[in-house]
């Protein structure tokens, strides 16, 4: 009898390590930057759904706050212990694809696959012809503004350009109350975007064709001027170098804000947060020559070289991307669509503010696809701060900038 | 029992010291690897590099603008300490009611992490509904909002100021250990001989509390030196780099700018330098009490 229990024991074991290896194998890591609260609840719950369609697998969903992700990936990578798929800002993916962690999906995307995007999207993932990521989020700017204000000052069409920004945010200050005309950021991360967008409207380009920094051009000078110019007129809030892209927000969301150019995740917010603010989305406004650039985001998911569960990671990636899992995500997080059945969808095609966004979507600009533009960010960052604090004349400070950044770019190559 | 091998002090505490010496000396090495190599923004060594990552750092305006900001932030702070907290530590060594009640106010802030207070203070300090603002207005001291994190002019003092707070808690819970160390009856004897208040502080209290202030001094320079929260919750070392110290200005290199081998370099720095002021500074502080 003892001879029995030992062969049931020995047989069961062995099977247990069999089951466990199976299980083993079909274990899939996914780091998932957290957009909301929603976020993790979302990829939970996609997870089970997968798991349960797809018995024997494993998927393994770890929420990381996006202020911390850049430096856990880091850590994961440098000590080979990172997931399997991780979202990450597309303006990074350049650094994983030139040190060969990300691995190129051509070898699994179909044509079918393909066709779900919205290539706008798609593009900014695809480099030297290999596409290294998936646009999870995409997002663009347009400029929200507080419809009551505006009915006060007697301001009758939201503005188009620069002269009637300024003119509608003159109209706002003259309330006397204590509301701002025009939300201007310059606190940490977008600091340098924010300036962008009076940047690409004066015909500005980031960077130049001959590959240097374009920050000591005339229309960065133009574009520095105007900021400069509503900051000492009183026309933004004050202290502009004290306020995050949430702080200015937050302002807007009490009313307190005319004008201010963000992402279409502020709508998300205002339902929630604020259901009684009566605003408007509207175009960037455009410079002189009707030149107008929003910025376009995206974050991508992508596989890491090292997984060793490539095919399951591959099918939950097909999962998410389908057309229902991706309306269920953009519309959590304010995000806009991706992928073209989904745009169709009623939920976004008939939503006024977002076709604000996506009409904007031909003047999308990313951020350029070179080394080190976390650094160069920063650079134009501080020199915007010198100026928008007085503490630095706009040429020579943008000139100082430019020439450091050529520096960067020269260092990278 | 024989005397063997097995019983002799050397060999028991090997073990221990073994443990304490590769959780020490480990990272320092792996560190020292890094900054002598070429390394991506993975951490990934990509080869020998020499020196190159020091002088890097050794040239970056930043360096020096963030050492000496290091340097005005810790003698700061570590001095505002010191010097509030043998008030409050003879204050509360007083017997009086409700002793207890403000020995728990005093110490409770020391159980709120470092970066929720700052975090708080972040809030308090807000230009547009601070209380900070609120409360000076309502005093009627100031007429128009300051907005003190936009600028380093009020940032980096009301920063400094924060560390103070935060650092009083302990450091007082060390002068209150060596308050109870001084016998009562040296206190009697000078009271006999007719010596004032401040004639028995000088004279007898801070003497005796001159190993306690050394110890205080000692490691709030070291927490201080490297203390990020406060910063980095309230300016995140901006505007443009203006409240920037070294330990922010590690972190963007290291994990904004993806430069680890910059960033190793320039910890080993700091590392050098902190043990470097350190030995001086017990080694100065231990002759004084020999003599």
């Amino acid at each position: 009898m003892s001879l029995h229990w030992l062969k049931v024991a020995a047989v069961s074991s062995v099977a247990a390590i069999a089951l466990a290896s199976v299980a083993y194998a079909q274990t899939v890591r996914v780091t998932v930057a957290e957009y909301s609260s929603k976020t993790g609840p979302y990829f939970e719950k996609a997870a089970t759904e997968f798991e349960a369609a797809n018995p024997g697998t494993d998927i393994q969903i770890e929420v990381v706050p996006w202020d911390v992700l850049q430096q856990k990936l880091t850590t994961d990578i440098s000590g080979g212990a990172n997931a399997d798929l991780a979202i990450i800002g597309t303006r990074w993916l350049i650094d994983y694809v030139s040190q060969e962690v990300a691995a190129p999906l051509d070898e699994y995307i179909t044509d079918d696959f393909k066709a779900r995007f919205i290539d706008t999207f798609l593009s900014p993932s695809v480099m030297d012809g290999k596409t290294y990521g998936l646009p999870i989020a995409a997002s663009a700017r347009a400029m929200y503004y507080n419809k009551a204000l505006f009915e006060q000052a007697g301001i009758a069409a939201p503005p188009a350009n620069w002269d009637e920004v300024k003119a509608a945010a003159e109209k706002i200050k003259a309330l006397g109350g204590d509301a701002y005309g025009f939300g201007l950021q310059g606190k940490e991360i977008e600091t340098d975007v924010y300036f962008y967008y009076a940047f690409w409207s004066q015909g500005g380009n980031l960077i130049e064709a001959d590959g240097t920094s374009g920050l000591d051009s005339e229309a960065a000078y133009k574009a520095a001027a105007i900021y400069k110019d509503l900051i000492d007129s009183g026309l933004t809030e004050p202290g502009v170098t004290s306020l995050n892209r949430e702080d200015v927000q937050n302002l807007f969301k009490q009313g307190r804000i005319g004008m201010m150019i963000t992402a279409p995740f502020l709508a998300n917010q205002i339902k929630e947060e604020a259901p009684d603010l009566q605003y408007g989305v509207t175009a960037i406004p455009a410079g002189p020559t009707g030149d107008r650039g929003t910025y376009g985001v995206t974050d991508s998911i992508i596989l890491f070289e090292n997984s060793q569960n490539k095919e399951t990671a591959w099918k939950f990636l097909d999962y998410i991307f389908t057309t229902d899992k991706r309306a269920e995500f953009d519309e959590n997080e304010g995000f806009l669509p991706v992928n073209a059945a989904e745009a169709a969808l009623q939920l976004f095609a008939d939503n006024a503010n977002l076709k604000e966004f996506t009409d904007l979507l031909p003047d999308a600009r990313f951020a350029p696809v070179i080394p080190g533009w976390e650094e160069i960010a920063a650079v134009a960052s501080n020199a915007l701060q010198k100026i928008y604090l007085g503490e630095g004349e706009i040429k020579p400070t943008l000139d100082a900038a430019a020439a450091e950044i050529d520096g960067i770019i020269a260092a990278n190559k | 029992m024989n005397r063997s091998v097995f019983t002799n002090p050397y060999v028991l505490t090997a073990p221990a010291f073994l443990l304490a010496a590769f959780i020490i000396l480990w990272p320092l090495f792996q560190i020292g690897e890094i900054s002598l190599s070429d390394v991506n923004r993975f951490g990934q060594l990509r080869g020998f590099n020499g020196l190159d990552n020091f002088m890097a750092v050794l040239k970056d305006p930043q360096f020096l603008a963030a050492s000496w900001r290091t340097v005005i932030w810790t003698v700061g702070i570590v001095a505002g300490t010191i010097l509030i907290s043998i008030p409050v530590a003879l204050i509360l060594n007083q017997d009086f009611y409700g002793r207890g009640i403000a020995r728990v106010i005093i110490m409770l802030p020391w159980a709120v992490s470092l970066t929720m207070t700052a975090i708080v203070w972040r809030w308090a300090l807000s230009g547009e509904s601070g209380m900070l603002n609120s409360a000076l207005t309502g005093l009627g001291i100031i007429d128009q909002n300051i907005q003190w994190l936009a600028q380093s002019a009020t940032a980096f003092p009301v920063q400094i100021g924060i560390g103070i707070l935060v650092s009083i808690p302990f450091t007082t819970t060390i002068f209150l250990g060596g308050l109870s160390s001084i016998p009562d009856d040296l206190y009697e004897a000078a009271q006999l001989e007719g010596a004032n208040g401040w004639q028995t502080f000088v004279e007898i209290t801070l003497p005796l509390l001159r190993p306690f202030i050394n110890i205080a001094v000692v490691m709030n320079t070291i927490s201080v030196f490297n203390s990020f929260p406060i910063i980095w919750a309230t300016t995140q070392g901006g505007p443009a780099n203006s409240t920037d110290i070294l330990v922010t200005y590690l972190y963007k290199l290291g994990f904004n700018f993806g430069k680890l081998g910059e960033a190793s370099a320039l910890s080993l720095l700091m590392f050098a330098l902190l043990l470097f002021f350190t030995i001086i500074y017990v080694r100065l502080a231990m002759r004084g009490d020999r003599a």
